[in-house]
C-alpha cells in the first residue's frame, strides 16, 4: 500500500516509491527540494525506516542509509512509501 | 620549496574542520567568500619542505546547485584547479559519503580519502576493510581520529605524494549501458567545445538538469543542450522516472555497492551512550524541559558571567579616565580623545571579550556536539510560523541576551535566504540593553503588565514580518532536511580557534565603525549640534510620535547602546524621575520605538559581517521605518483610547 511517510508509526518501514515535490526543472530556483531530498539518499527504491515523530507536527526523523535523517513535516507529506510489514 | 595547494572536501559532521585545524595550526584565517555570505577558512602549514596552502571547503552532501556551498565548492574545485582534494570520510555513514566521493571522481580532481572518525564508526560495530575500499575507488584512503590526532601525519605524508604524482584517476561510476550510451554520444558533442569542465562530467550534469552547467552550455551551444534534454526525455521513457532521477539513484547505488562491499556491520545488543542521549533529548516530553534548560543555562553564563565580566571591564576602563583628565585636564580634546575614541574601544572590549566570545564557545560546542540538531527537531514547528525552520531557534532565543552574537550565529541556516530572514528577525528581538530601557521605563513607571505588552506586542511584530519576509523574498521554500549527527565530544582546540579567529574577523569591522560613530556624536555634542539636531527631527518626534523634543537626541545616542537611549535621557533631564519630564504615554511610545528602531551599532557590524554592507543598511532602514510606523500608529490609538491618560 503506498502511503505518506508521515502515515508510518514509529518503527515502521517503508520503501520510496516517489516524492510528490516539483522539481523545477528548466525554471529558476534551482532543482528544489526533490533534488535535495535524493541527494540525500531519498531515491525511489530506498528503504527508509521512521525512528521518531516530533511532537506539534514536527519533523519526522528517519533512518535511511545507514544514517538519520530529519524532515519537515511538510516534505515529509510529499514522500510516499511502499509500507513494509 | 615548493608550493602546493590543498582542498578540504566533504560532508558536514564529518570533522573536517578538526582536520583542518590539526593541518594548520595557528596559520589560519577566517573570512567570507568573496561578495557570498559563505565562510571561506583558508590555512597554511609547511611539509618536508613544502609550502602548504589549505582550503576548508564548506561540508556539503552534494556537488549540485542547491545551496550557495555547493556552487562555491565546485566552482574552487574547478575554477582554482587544487593540486589535491582531501575528501573527509565519516567512516560510520560510509554509503552517504561516498555518494559525495564519486561526484568527486567524477569532477577528475586529484584526490585523497581521509576516512574519519573510524573510533565512532567501531562504536557502531562498524569495520572497514581499508584495502578493498582503495581497490573499488583507486584512491589511497587514509584512516584517521582528527579528534585525537591519529592518522594526521600520515595523512599528509600521503597527500604530499598524491599531489606529486597528480594524476586524476578515471571517474569510476558506472551506470547503466543505456545511460553510458547517451553519456558517451553527448560526451563526444561536448568535446567540440572549450569547457572549463571536465566533458564527462558536464554531460551527466546536463542530464541532471543541472541549472548552471545548463545555462553555461546554453551560452556556449544551445544545439548540445538540445541534445541533452532529447537524451534525457528517452532516459526517462525507458526508465518511467525523470531523468535526474534514475542518474541519483544509480550513482548512489554504486556508493551502496561499494560500502556493503566493504564494511562489516555487526548488530549491536545494547544502545550507546550516544543513541540513550539522542533518545532522551528528542524524546516527546522530556526533550522540551531538556531544552529549555540547557537554553536557560546558556543564557546565564553568556549573560551573568558576561555582564559581571563586562561591568569590571568597564569599570576598570573607566579609571583611566581619570590619569587621562590628569594629562589633558577638561578641555574639549580631552572630550574628543576620550569621549570619542577611548570610549569606542572600551564598548569594543567590553561587548566583544565578555559576550561574543562565551557566545561562540557555546555554539561550536552545541553545534559539534550534535545537540544543534535536536534543538531544530524540537522546534521546527514554531519557527515554520515565522518563515523559518528549527535552525533559528538557537540565535533567535540568544537574541534576548544580545543582537551580536545572535546575528553571527544566523550562519547555521543553509540558504542565504535563511540567513538573511533570521537575521532580520534576531535584530528585532529585545536584547538585554532594550530590556533595560523597557523595565527601568515602563517596567518602573507604568507597571510590569505594560511592560509585557511590549513584549507581545514585539512578539507579533516578530511573527508578522518573519512570514512577510518569507514570503517577499524569492527561494527556495524552507524546509528542513537536516542530517541528525551522532552525539560526540567537541573538539575543544578546534572550537577554541574557531572562536578566536571569528572574533577577529568581528572586531575588524565593529572597532571602527563604533569608534567613528562614537567620535561623530561626540563632536556634534561639542560643536553643540545636539540641539539644532533634535530641533530637525522635531517633526518626527514631537509632531508624529508626540514625545518631547529632546528625545531626539537620545534616539541617535541609542544607536550607539541601546540602554544609552535612556541613560542620556536621564542626564539631559536632570532626574532619574521621568514622571517629572513624561507622560505616561510618551514612556511607552518612547520605549517602543527604543525597543525597535535601529539595531545597535555593534550589531550593525554583526551583521555587515554577516550580510554584507547592503542587505546591513537594508536592515537598518526597514527597522527605523517600521519603529516610526507602529511608534505613531500606537500613540494615535493609546491616545484616542485613552488607555494611558494623556
Amino acid at each position: 500500500m503506498e502511503l505518506p511517510l508521515t502515515a508510518l508509526r514509529e518503527g515502521e518501514s517503508g520503501v520510496i516509491t516517489s516524492i510528490r515535490a516539483g522539481f523545477g526543472w528548466g525554471k529558476g530556483g534551482g532543482y528544489g527540494l526533490q533534488k535535495r531530498l535524493m541527494d540525500m539518499g531519498l531515491t525511489p527504491g530506498t528503504k527508509i525506516t521512521v525512528v521518531k515523530s516530533a511532537p506539534f507536527h514536527g519533523p519526522v526523523e528517519i533512518n535511511v542509509r545507514g544514517y538519520r535523517l530529519a524532515i519537515g513535516r511538510g516534505m515529509a507529506e510529499k514522500i510516499f512509501v511502499e509500507v513494509q510489514k | 620549496m615548493r608550493k602546493l595547494k590543498f582542498a578540504l572536501a566533504g560532508n558536514a559532521n564529518v570533522g573536517k574542520s578538526v582536520i583542518f585545524n590539526q593541518l594548520t595550526g595557528l596559520h589560519q584565517h577566517i573570512g567570507n567568500w568573496p561578495g557570498k555570505t559563505v565562510e571561506r577558512a583558508e590555512g597554511t602549514l609547511h611539509f618536508k619542505g613544502y609550502t602548504i596552502d589549505v582550503i576548508d571547503l564548506p561540508g556539503i552532501y552534494s556537488l549540485s546547485t542547491f545551496s550557495l556551498e555547493e556552487i562555491i565548492s565546485r566552482e574552487y574545485i574547478v575554477n582554482e584547479k587544487p593540486d589535491l582534494v582531501i575528501n573527509v570520510v565519516d567512516a560510520s555513514a560510509l554509503e552517504r559519503n561516498l555518494f559525495f566521493t564519486l561526484q568527486l571522481m567524477e569532477l577528475e580532481v586529484p584526490l585523497i580519502i581521509a576516512l574519519n572518525q573510524i573510533d565512532m564508526a567501531e562504536k557502531k560495530g562498524i569495520k572497514i576493510d581499508l584495502k578493498g575500499l582503495e581497490e573499488k575507488l583507486g584512491v589511497k584512503v587514509v584512516p584517521t581520529i582528527a579528534i585525537k590526532g591519529k592518522g594526521i601525519y600520515e595523512l599528509l605524508e600521503r597527500a604530499v605524494e598524491a599531489a606529486e604524482k597528480g594524476s586524476a584517476k578515471p571517474a569510476i561510476v558506472r551506470y547503466g549501458e543505456e545511460i553510458e550510451e547517451r553519456i558517451r554520444r553527448l560526451t563526444e558533442a561536448l568535446e567540440k567545445i572549450r569547457l572549463k569542465y571536465p566533458a564527462r562530467w558536464t554531460a551527466i550534469k546536463l542530464l541532471e538538469g543541472d541549472e548552471q552547467v545548463r545555462r553555461e552550455i546554453y551560452d556556449l551551444n544551445p544545439e548540445i543542450l538540445q541534445l541533452a534534454e532529447n537524451l534525457a526525455k528517452e532516459i526517462e521513457e525507458i526508465h518511467g522516472h525523470p531523468c535526474p532521477t534514475v542518474i541519483v539513484s544509480e550513482r548512489y547505488e554504486a556508493a551502496g555497492k561499494i560500502a556493503r562491499e566493504t564494511q562489516r556491520i555487526l548488530p549491536r545488543m545494547k544502545p550507546s551512550l550516544s543513541e540513550r542521549l539522542h533518545e532522551v533529548t528528542t524524546h516527546r516530553i522530556l526533550g522540551y524541559p531538556i531544552m529549555i534548560l540547557i537554553v536557560l543555562g546558556i543564557f546565564n553564563v553568556i549573560f551573568m558571567f558576561g555582564g559581571y565580566i563586562s561591568e569590571t571591564l568597564s569599570n576598570l576602563l573607566y579609571e583611566y579616565e581619570k590619569i587621562f583628565e590628569y594629562f589633558f585636564g577638561s578641555n574639549p580634546l580631552k572630550e574628543i580623545i576620550w569621549g570619542g575614541i577611548m570610549e569606542g574601544i572600551i564598548a569594543n572590549i567590553t561587548i566583544a571579550l565578555p559576550y561574543i566570545i562565551p557566545f561562540y564557545l557555546i555554539l561550536y560546542i552545541l553545534e559539534d556536539s550534535g545537540y544543534l540538531a535536536r534543538a531544530a527537531f524540537l522546534t521546527d514547528t514554531l519557527m515554520h510560523k515565522m518563515g523559518l525552520h528549527g535552525k533559528a531557534f538557537i540565535p533567535l532565543m540568544l537574541g534576548y541576551g544580545c543582537n551580536v552574537p545572535a546575528c553571527l550565529g544566523c550562519r547555521i541556516m543553509e540558504t542565504e535566504r535563511e540567513r538573511f530572514i533570521a537575521g532580520f528577525v534576531v535584530t528585532l528581538i529585545p536584547c538585554a540593553a532594550r530590556t533595560v530601557v523597557i523595565l527601568g521605563l515602563v517596567g518602573s513607571f507604568l507597571g510590569l503588565h505594560w511592560a509585557l505588552a511590549l513584549y507581545a506586542i514585539n512578539l507579533i511584530i516578530v511573527f508578522l514580518l518573519g512570514r512577510l519576509a518569507f514570503k517577499v523574498l524569492p527561494g527556495e521554500p524552507t524546509a528542513l532536511i537536516m542530517e541528525m549527527p551522532d552525539y560526540r565530544l567537541p573538539h575543544l582546540k578546534t572550537i577554541i580557534k574557531q572562536t578566536w579567529f571569528r572574533l577577529e574577523e568581528f572586531l575588524k569591522i565593529s572597532f571602527p565603525l563604533i569608534i567613528i560613530s562614537g567620535l561623530i556624536i561626540k563632536l556634534a555634542e561639542i560643536s553643540n549640534l545636539l540641539e539644532p539636531i533634535s530641533n530637525f527631527l522635531s517633526p518626527i518626534t514631537v509632531n508624529w510620535l508626540g514625545l518631547p523634543e529632546i528625545t531626539g537626541v537620545t534616539l541617535i545616542f541609542g544607536i550607539l547602546r541601546k540602554e544609552l537611549a535612556l541613560v542620556i535621557l536621564a542626564t539631559l533631564l536632570g532626574t532619574t524621575n521621568f514622571q517629572e519630564a513624561l507622560t505616561p504615554l510618551q514612556m511607552f511610545i518612547f520605549t517602543l520605538v527604543v525597543m525597535l528602531y535601529v539595531p545597535c551599532i555593534a550589531t550593525i557590524a554583526a551583521c555587515i559581517r554577516e550580510f554584507g554592507w547592503k542587505k546591513a543598511a537594508a536592515i537598518s532602514l526597514l527597522e527605523i521605518t517600521l519603529a516610526l510606523s507602529v511608534g505613531g500608529l500606537a500613540y494615535r490609538v493609546l491616545a484616542a483610547l485613552n488607555l494611558l491618560g494623556y
